[in-house]
């Protein structure tokens, strides 16, 4: 086996890499439940939480939008990721080489691996603010972006070293603790909740005696609306439904979970993805939020982001093990992985050594703490920077048959770039981000839903004119 | 040993939550409810590890976890 195989194989695991899951290995719904629920309970939602609050959003629009957002994000994996991962049952990666080819698929890992350095790099600094509750150094303001003290430098460099050493031993003792710790964890989060209204409660001395006065007390102290913090985006139902609908968008629109959800028995398993979103991406993003607009409302002034100081004044030691594990866990698998992603490109280099130096990269990058304040956006660009791609697997599988054009071209044609779909990929990019250049930082939330339908558009025209101009044997 | 490990380990989860859901209701003091919740971690994370200490499945080892 060449080693450039060898290492496409490394890259995704090392089961069924090229060729379908076989019927005797698929799973059962629970594998997928409990998966999701862990995957989707990571230390970046105490960040997301807390910036919803900063981006003055109201009570309805964050609960509505959430509970809307969330369940376009489970029909996105439903009806667009598991329909394809369970006939083809191949990874995103074998899928995309056999259409874009082989060099092609190592650009697209490139960026995957760029992306998953910087979310590593904000779980980095997520667990490095546990650490400024002990030793008490200045921590980063909402609208700092560079390090601002060397207490702070020292501690992320603490914390980033040890979670890439971890991860370049491999990361199974780490998934270990992820494991246990995943039950533990979305208690917790709900403990921060549950505390938090009682805070605001005895703070405001407000009578609760039933739902509609939890609901009163939600959309007069808690998410109060209003203008947001200067230089932030104002959040409406609309970007709140938006942005967690699209912040998994990698995952589901971009087809990332096609090498996980090949291994379900039904395509319908994909529901699981709902026990993430909502205990993840709602319950611990409202949780994390209300602690923050407790802290808001008693020091008006202080408007720091910190999921260290917000967990233990909540729930105390148990909160900032929570803060430390959440971002160890969560950081040292996608560490892992971009090192993985990265070490395809350079197929000689050592395994140990590339997610080392990735790593060192997400370390430097979470010293920056405009990265994790910035995180609405970074993550709304880490959708859209992959979503294109998934475009071109669903139009190539779905189609490019039905129009007479080949799908799989790359691997019928034996080329190892798609020009159609680099074409795709880098046009709706282009488009993508000149509209939010030119029209304002606030269609970031957006501009990924008309971008796949140019993506789709695009590469149905050019595979046209690609493949007439070199059609494959095979469809003579 | 592994079913009272389990039991041991649900029941701390329990008392992991609780402090909080009386808290809400008034009927604790936060300073004691985080006391019992760190007793509640530091059981869970002993017992649990007695039954949940596994490899992960492939489909773990293919996550990337995500925001």
């Amino acid at each position: 086996m060449s080693e450039e195989r060898q290492s496409q194989q490394t890259q995704a695991g090392d089961e069924f890499e090229r060729e379908p899951v076989p019927q005797r290995r698929l799973l059962g719904f629970k594998s997928f439940v409990g998966m999701y629920a862990g995957e989707h309970c990571a230390g970046t939602e105490l960040m997301i939480g807390p910036l919803f609050v900063a981006a003055g959003v109201s009570a309805f629009d964050v609960v509505v939008g959430l509970i809307a957002g969330n369940v376009l994000a489970v029909l996105s994996w439903v009806f667009l990721c598991a329909p394809i991962a369970t006939r083809a049952r191949l990874t995103l990666y074998y899928q995309l080489e056999k259409i874009c080819g082989r060099q092609l698929v190592t650009l697209y890992n490139l960026a995957n691996g760029v992306m998953f350095c910087f979310l590593a790099g904000a779980m980095v600094t997520v667990s490095a603010t546990a650490l400024g509750v002990w030793f008490k150094f200045p921590m980063p303001e909402l609208s700092d972006n560079y390090p601002n003290s060397i207490g702070w430098v020292i501690a992320v460099l603490a914390c980033g070293a040890m979670i890439s050493v971890v991860a370049a031993y491999g990361y199974e003792v780490v998934s270990k603790v992820a494991n246990v710790a995943a039950p533990w964890m979305v208690l917790v989060f709900i403990a921060f909740g549950l505390v938090g209204l009682r805070q605001f409660i005895d703070a405001t001395g407000s009578e609760v005696n039933s739902l509609t006065d939890v609901w009163t007390l939600a959309k007069t102290h808690i998410w109060q609306g209003g203008d947001p913090h200067p230089g932030r985006v104002k959040f409406t139902f609309w970007h709140v439904a938006f942005f967690a609908w699209f912040c998994n968008m990698a995952m589901h629109i971009g087809m990332s979970d096609l090498s996980v959800l090949r291994f379900a028995r039904k395509s319908w398993y994909a529901v699981a993805s709902g026990t993430g979103m909502f205990l993840g991406h709602f319950l611990a993003w409202l949780a994390a939020s209300i602690l923050y607009a407790f802290q808001m409302h008693a020091e008006p002034g202080n408007t720091k982001v910190l999921p260290g100081p917000l967990a233990y004044q909540a729930a105390g030691l148990a909160g900032l093990i929570c803060v430390i594990i959440a971002g160890w866990t969560t950081a040292n698998p996608t560490i892992y992985r971009a090192g993985l992603a990265f070490q395809a490109i350079v197929p000689r280099s050592s395994r140990f050594r590339v997610t080392l130096i990735t790593g060192a990269i997400a370390t430097v990058a979470a010293m920056f703490p405009a990265l994790a304040m910035r995180l609405l956006d970074f993550v709304a660009l880490y959708g859209l920077v992959l979503m294109p791609m998934g475009a071109v697997v669903f139009v190539d599988f779905w189609l490019i048959p039905k129009l007479g054009l080949q799908g799989s071209y790359a691997e019928l044609s034996g080329r190892h770039f798609n020009w159609a779909a680099f074409a795709a990929w880098i046009v709706t990019l282009a488009i993508c981000l000149g509209i939010v250049f030119i029209v304002g930082n606030w269609t970031l939330y957006f501009v990924a839903l008309p971008g796949w339908f140019i993506a789709s558009a695009v590469y149905i025209v050019l595979s046209r004119v690609y493949q007439k101009q070199g059609r494959p044997a095979a469809s003579l | 040993m592994r079913s009272i490990l389990k039991v041991v380990s649900l029941l701390s989860l329990v008392a992991l939550i609780l402090p909080s859901i009386l808290f809400l209701a008034g009927r604790v003091d936060l300073d004691k409810a985080k006391w019992i919740m760190v007793l509640a971690t530091i059981i869970w994370f002993v017992t649990a590890t007695g039954w949940m200490w596994k490899e992960p499945t492939k489909v773990q080892k293919d996550e990337v976890v995500v925001p």
